[in-house]
């Protein structure tokens, strides 16, 4: 499996580059033009069948979405991960949803929550969790939650702070007491 | 008259009550078969008088508000006919020749009633839950009825007193004894009737919430639930009175109807649930086979 | 079929026979079979043998309208909101509900998250609150005792005050819920 891998990676004798690699495990990164191609050679030639994952992660501070695609092969469950950068304003990535049926959900749940969109996604514009969202996707770092949640749903109530240590101490007298250990043992 | 109209009365609430008794004993008798503690035994009373007192704002049509009516008329009808202890001249209730097709007419009157009244409340589950158990109560219905007809081919009458007449002098006279395979099926048929496990398909109330009485709630439910506890009642002392001889005073018509109470309660918990189209093909043919059977020994 | 004004008030509790009603309510409360958030897997115990909520008269209903108690597991998104406020108005006077868990009190473990409430007394009238996370069956247990104790003192009024005050628990409502196309008065 990742002698096919490889050979299909180096094949047309563009950039790719191993994040990491273990028995059973690779995780390559590529640019965002190869990653159609790379996911068809893997599931038509290298037998990486199923789909479990389509993943995302904000890159702020380069301004770029790191977008990842989990893949397992059907003959010994190895995990082929292919990950690329997509540019973080106006973001529209290939949609998997003609190979599998289950990428149309990942790709709801990524539109909502990170503002990714994928065109030809067949139930791109309908709600996913949230209904009658206003903001910014919420899974953006720049997305402050805390004051969201302070301005939507109030002042919360006064909290006491209580000290585990002197409350125990009050309550039995005994923090910091030693385990006593029996004759014999270690 | 005046005594007639008392006697429905004293019947009609001696029957809620010992019903609601012997609900709130299945439910003892079940938790300690599943080995909890349970409920008390007059907690089906507790719940009733909630119900009861429970405000209500719904309003879902005329039908609506009539079906536990049906349901509880039903259930008197039924008790009406059938004589609850022989020879007894305090509760006097009516009787005539050929009251026994009357009282399987009125059994299939009050689910009839529950029936409409389900569909008036325009919850689509409790339209699938009156489908269910309208095709569940035909079927059952078929073997009941080979069943009464062995029973009035072999004693020559269909009057309900006639037959307790019939069965007096000694417990070998029983109908039980004489014609067993008609008692066995009438058996089987009893446990739809009571809707116990396995033929509960109608109130199922995994599956759909809790069949007809869907959207029923406060004092309709609690309507239901009287009416259930008389219905079921009634078709104790029914069944006492075909095929276990009547009851010859109080004490006897209590015992006896508290036995045959026990058994569904103790065959329907360790049983799981027929579908539809397995009860019904069940019910079809084999209480009518042993009703058949039954049926060809007295006629030859 | 729904009204177009605020129900009347309902009678205050000065008659003798309410006492009886009370003590009927209290032993044999009627929970919604709805497992609104995580301390549903706590409720499931209470059926089997070792917790038995049957002796207490408690048995789970599976719809609203036959069922008195309401218990709101855990934390409430918004959107589960909008749902529960369907099944709360559809059950019949009078009702309760159970909060479990501190996302109820004072939003616990998910107190900044953009989709769950933090005090659940502002948009349901909450008799009472159990915490823990999640709170163990016994506490549950605990919990209806204490609703049971209410109940017969009286004092569990939640659903009075849900009519008298229902422009305030209708505004708090619609300023989370921000797609609202539910009934204004849905009896």
């Amino acid at each position: 499996m990742k002698d096919c891998l490889h050979g299909m990676l180096t094949e047309s004798a563009r950039e790719w580059d191993v994040v990491r690699e273990s028995d059973g495990y690779l995780h390559v990164m590529v640019p965002e033009e190869r990653v159609l191609e790379v996911i068809l050679g893997a599931r038509g030639r290298c037998g990486m069948t199923v789909l479990q994952l389509i993943s995302a992660v904000d890159r702020m501070e380069t301004g770029a979405f790191q977008l990842t695609w989990i893949m397992e092969g059907d003959d010994d469950g190895s995990v082929f991960m292919v990950s690329a950068f997509y540019p973080r304003e106006d973001c529209t990535v290939p949609t998997m949803g003609d190979l599998w049926p289950a990428a149309v959900a990942f790709e709801r749940e990524l539109r909502e929550m990170y503002g990714i969109r994928f065109p030809g996604n067949p139930r791109q514009d309908e709600d996913f969790l949230l209904e009658g969202w206003k903001e910014i996707p919420p899974m953006r770092r720049d997305f402050n939650t805390l004051e969201y949640s302070m301005r939507t749903f109030g002042e919360r109530r006064e909290r006491k702070h209580i000290d585990p240590r002197e409350y125990i101490s009050e309550m039995t007298g005994e923090w910091d007491t030693p385990v006593p250990i029996k004759d014999g043992e270690e | 008259m005046i005594g007639l109209i008392a006697s429905i009365a004293l019947t009609s609430i001696g029957a809620l009550a010992w019903g609601l008794l012997l609900g709130g004993v299945s439910r003892m008798v079940t938790a300690r078969i599943h080995g909890r503690i349970g409920p008390r035994l007059t907690q089906n009373y507790i719940d009733l008088w909630k119900l009861f007192r429970k405000k209500s704002s719904i309003h879902h049509g005329t039908m609506f508000w009539l079906a536990p009516m049906f349901r509880i008329t039903g259930g008197i009808g039924v008790l009406l006919l059938v004589p609850l202890v022989a020879g007894n001249s305090l509760i006097v209730n009516m009787s005539f020749a050929g009251d026994l097709l009357l009282v399987v007419y009125f059994m299939f009157f009050g689910c009839l009633g529950m029936a409409l009244g389900a569909g008036d409340s325009g919850h689509p589950y409790a339209v699938i839950a009156v489908s269910r158990g309208l095709s569940q109560m035909s079927s059952y219905e078929l073997s009941f009825s080979a069943v009464v007809l062995v029973l009035a081919a072999g004693l020559g009458t269909l009057s309900i007193r006639e037959m307790v007449a019939a069965q007096q002098g000694g417990i070998l006279s029983w109908n039980a004894f004489r014609f067993p395979f008609a008692t066995a099926a009438g058996l089987i048929t009893f446990l739809p009737m009571q809707m116990a496990y396995p033929f509960s398909i109608v109130l199922a109330p995994q599956e759909i919430p809790i069949g007809p009485p869907t959207e029923y709630s406060s004092r309709f439910l609690s309507f239901m639930f009287s009416g259930r506890a008389i219905f079921g009642v009634a078709k104790l002392v029914l069944f006492v009175n075909l095929f276990f001889g009547g009851a010859g005073s109080w004490p006897g018509l209590l015992v006896k109807t508290f036995l045959l109470y026990m058994f569904p309660v103790f065959v329907s918990p360790v049983f799981p649930r027929f579908r539809t189209e397995q009860s019904v093909r069940f019910l079809w043919f084999v209480p009518t086979a042993l009703a058949a059977v039954d049926l060809v020994r007295v006629l030859i | 079929m729904y009204c177009n004004r605020i129900p009347d008030r309902p009678d205050e509790r000065k008659r003798i026979w309410d006492r009886v009603d009370d003590m009927a309510r209290a032993n044999s409360l009627w929970v919604t079979a709805y497992g609104t958030g995580c301390g549903a897997i706590e409720l499931r115990p209470l059926h089997t043998s070792r917790f038995d909520m049957e002796r207490f008269g408690i048995a789970m209903r599976p719809t609203p309208r036959q069922a008195d108690v309401l218990i709101i597991s855990g934390y409430l998104a918004v959107k589960t909101l909008k749902r529960v406020i369907r099944v709360y108005e559809q059950m019949q006077d009078p009702k309760y509900i159970i909060a479990l868990g501190s996302c109820t009190i004072n939003g616990g473990m998910y107190f900044d998250s953009y989709n769950t409430l933090n005090i659940l007394d502002r948009y349901l009238p909450v008799d009472v609150y159990v915490n823990g996370c999640m709170p163990r069956p016994e506490a549950i247990i605990d919990g209806f005792s204490l609703l049971m104790r209410k109940i017969k003192d009286g004092h569990a009024d939640g659903w009075k005050h849900y009519r008298e005050n229902l422009d305030f628990y209708r505004e708090n409502q619609k300023s989370v819920i921000s797609d609202w196309d539910l009934p204004d008065y849905n009896w």
